[in-house]
């Protein structure tokens, strides 16, 4: 699985045309809240806010072509569903991983 | 209810069938398959092998053919009728008006 | 491609990212949008902005998309706004939790543009749908109401023109379900001046106004005619007449009518289309069926019109049973018909003819059973009584017409002023035709009237020789001749006198008139054979073909002749 979907990006840049940079941004935005969301959860046992932080984060994930990154959410939010929540830590490193990866491939479109 | 009508080669001729219930819904129908045919036919058969039902709407468009066909010149056979359908015509004394078979 | 109009679409979604690109994708194919970032907002948007579609995030904080889905629906209320819900869900039900929560479809990440734009043409093809449905919908309504309306009065004027008559005469029994009315059936019963009782049971084909529309005539030329000494036949032949001209080909009465004479047990029955009533004698409990032996009234011309009848004696106690089609056609929950078996059956099943009304009435009830079909009953039964045990009118006619008589004298006279301009001959005939006994003869007496007042004027007073009438030419010089002495005239007259007189079997009219002329010889002339087929002759073998008696009196200038007339009763 790639890092980016540059099809799924060609096609956004065409959608959104010159607010593309403004949809790069918010994505950065979002997942940086969203983040900083999940690790405030690690130790928490919030089963359920766990699973719908991964999975919003999932979907926009999606929507902006980084099916890596997307896929990874979702492993933590069928554990979360399964409550499964030993060492969700290191599922959020490496979602977090993967992301600043997708974020440095996104700046140099 | 349907209504199917067929003529003679030369048009003079015209059988009109009727299958099932012959009632108002039919009314449409019934006057589709007559009126404005070309040439004008001299000669009607209104054939209710098919026909379970006559009610008296049913009667009342025998009338309108009739009328149509030339009243008291009209030629009109009603053919093939069933017990049941006889009866009723019967009961109307329509014998005095078609030819019933 | 955009070929619909310009939408206002709400898109909620609490992820920033996801709800830009919705936006932009939305904009794009030319539509407004409205953005929510939680439930709550996107219900107060939905209220404060009436969007034409809905775009929702299955999961949201404060509000999450199925409440919000919910609330919303039920804002719309009848109109159809349709919902997608975003979402990434998967599983089975969570994808049943979005539809069972009003959620119409899904639309699901990641976006694809071609997939929104087809979702949102189709369901604004199925939005538009809906608001005109709606619209038809209130349409049909409105006009149902006024339908309603305009039969309410339909139905008020038919009670009152339609109404009931004798029929609660002491022994008849009836019954007329609505929907039997609904259907066109119709009951009249009124009393004739002779005691006798007309009834009229008519079934006309249609339903609803239509039926009723064609009541209303045969309902006051019944109630108009029978009173005023009409005859069974007059009446029928009238409303034949009435309903050919005014009803439509295709619409007709089916009818039975009855004329019983209480005081000579007689009855008289003509059945146009309406099954074969049934008359049952006392004395064996035997039934024997009024068949229908003519058209329906409405179908024939007044030419082709057959008001031939049956007669029938009747004993006290006899009855007779008359329905239209409802009880024969009634059917049970399995769509059998009742027919005319079953009546018999209730006849022969009988053991008191008292309840013989009931019997038939509750066996066709109980046949029909629980089936959702309202009764559609007409019956009628009528029994052979005195007439003090019908009515008071039949009871007060019975005992005037022991041994009455009816007698008149009328004398007209035509002065010699008047007989340039004026022909008496309608003034007598409408004195004449007010008799009700008389109006059958309408014709007859016309001419009569009319060669007895010509012979007098044109050969009594005016002078002139009916011999010239021989040849064509003498013809127009008659007529001349007479036109020409007509406006010199001025003196003569010609006097009419006509005395009627009426016993219980039969009437006389003695009609005589008197010319100023000299008269003729009528020996001779009577002697000689007189030809109608000529031009010319006092057409006095018509009169005596019409008449009982013709007579000439005097010089020969007064005729008198006798017209007799069996009294119909």
């Amino acid at each position: 699985m790639d890092h980016l979907d540059q099809q799924a990006l060609v096609t956004l840049k065409d959608v959104m045309e010159d607010d593309f940079a403004l949809l790069i941004n918010t994505f950065f935005q979002d997942s940086e809240n969203r983040l900083k969301m999940l690790n405030s959860l690690i130790d928490s046992d919030n089963q359920d806010a766990i699973r719908r932080a991964a999975h919003s984060f999932k979907g926009s994930c999606s929507n902006v072509g980084a099916p890596l990154l997307a896929s990874l959410c979702a492993v933590l939010e069928k554990k979360a569903v399964a409550n499964d929540l030993d060492n969700i830590k290191q599922n959020i490193d490496v979602i977090k991983a993967e992301y600043e990866i997708v974020k440095a491939l996104l700046l140099d479109l | 209810m349907a209504i199917t009508s067929s003529a003679s080669p030369d048009g003079k001729q015209v059988t009109i069938f009727i299958q099932g219930r012959f009632d108002f819904s039919s009314h449409q129908d019934f006057r589709n398959a007559y009126e404005r045919l070309n040439p004008t036919p001299s000669q009607y058969r209104v054939d209710l092998q098919g026909t379970s039902y006559l009610d008296s709407s049913a009667l009342g468009m025998l009338l309108l053919l009739r009328d149509h066909a030339g009243g008291d010149q009209s030629n009109i056979q009603i053919v093939n009728c069933s017990q049941d359908v006889k009866k009723i015509l019967a009961i109307s004394n329509f014998e005095q008006l078609f030819e019933i078979y | 491609m955009n070929d619909q109009r310009q939408l206002k679409i709400l898109v909620a979604d609490d992820t920033d990212t996801d709800r830009l690109i919705l936006e932009t994708i939305v904009r794009k194919e030319g539509h407004t949008v409205i953005s929510a970032s939680d439930g709550r907002q996107a219900v107060d948007l939905f209220i404060s902005e009436s969007p034409d579609m809905v775009l929702l995030d299955a999961l949201m904080p404060i509000m999450d998309g199925f409440e919000s889905a919910r609330l919303i629906k039920l804002h719309a209320g009848d109109k159809f706004i349709p919902i997608l819900f975003l979402t990434s869900l998967t599983d089975n039900e969570s994808l049943v939790k979005c539809l069972d929560a009003g959620g119409d479809d899904f639309l699901s990440k990641p976006y694809s543009r071609i997939v929104l734009q087809a979702k949102i043409k189709s369901f604004n093809r199925m939005r538009e749908m809906n608001a005109t449905v709606m619209v038809q919908r209130d349409e049909i309504a409105k006009n149902n109401a006024r339908l309603l309306q305009e039969q309410m009065v339909a139905k008020h004027v038919f009670d009152n023109v339609a109404h009931s008559g004798c029929l609660n005469s002491k022994n008849i029994r009836y019954f007329l379900s609505s929907l039997a009315v609904f259907n066109g059936d119709m009951l009249l019963a009124a009393m004739r001046p002779n005691g006798n009782m007309i009834v009229l049971l008519g079934d006309f084909t249609g339903h609803g106004l239509p039926a009723a529309i064609g009541a209303m005539p045969v309902a006051s030329t019944f109630y108009g005619m029978i009173p005023k000494g009409f005859s069974m036949t007059d009446v029928l032949k009238e409303i034949n007449n009435k309903l050919k001209h005014i009803l439509p080909v295709g619409i007709f009465c089916c009818a039975t009518m009855l004329d019983i004479n209480f005081r000579k047990k007689k009855l008289t029955v003509w059945n146009g289309g309406l099954p074969a009533g049934f008359l049952y004698r006392l004395a064996d409990h035997s039934i024997h069926p009024i068949k229908s032996t003519h058209l329906p009234l409405g179908v024939l011309s007044s030419r082709a019109f057959k008001d031939n009848c049956e007669e029938y004696d009747l004993a006290n106690g006899d009855r007779l049973y008359l329905w239209s089609d409802g009880i024969h056609e009634a059917r049970n929950i399995q769509g059998d018909m009742f027919g005319e078996a079953k009546l018999i059956d209730v006849f022969a099943q009988n053991t008191d003819p008292e309840k013989l009304f009931d019997d038939i009435i509750s066996n066709v009830q109980a046949f029909i059973g629980d089936s959702e079909k309202d009764d559609d009953i007409s019956l009628f039964e009528i029994r052979m009584a005195d007439p003090q045990d019908v009515n008071e009118y039949a009871y007060e006619t019975s005992v005037k017409k022991e041994g009455s008589a009816i007698a008149w004298d009328l004398s007209f006279e035509v002065k010699p002023s008047s007989f340039k301009v004026f022909d008496p001959l309608p003034i007598l005939i409408n004195v004449i035709m007010e008799i009700p006994s008389l109006r059958p003869y309408n014709a007859s007496l016309y001419t009569i009237l009319a060669e007895l007042y010509t012979n007098a004027l044109e050969h009594g007073v005016l002078g002139l020789d009916s011999a010239m009438k021989k040849s064509p030419d003498g013809f127009s010089e008659y007529y001349e001749l007479r036109n020409q002495r007509i406006q010199m005239i001025s003196e003569g007259f010609v006097k009419i006198h006509i005395s009627y007189c009426t016993e219980d079997i039969n009437g006389r009219l003695v009609i005589r008139i008197e010319d100023s002329g000299p008269g003729f010889d009528y020996q001779k002339k009577l002697g000689a054979s007189l030809s109608t087929s000529g031009y010319s002759g006092r057409g006095i073998a018509l009169m005596e073909r019409m008449c009982e008696s013709v007579r000439y009196i005097g010089k020969g200038n007064i005729a008198e002749v006798v017209f007799v007339w069996a009294n119909d009763d």
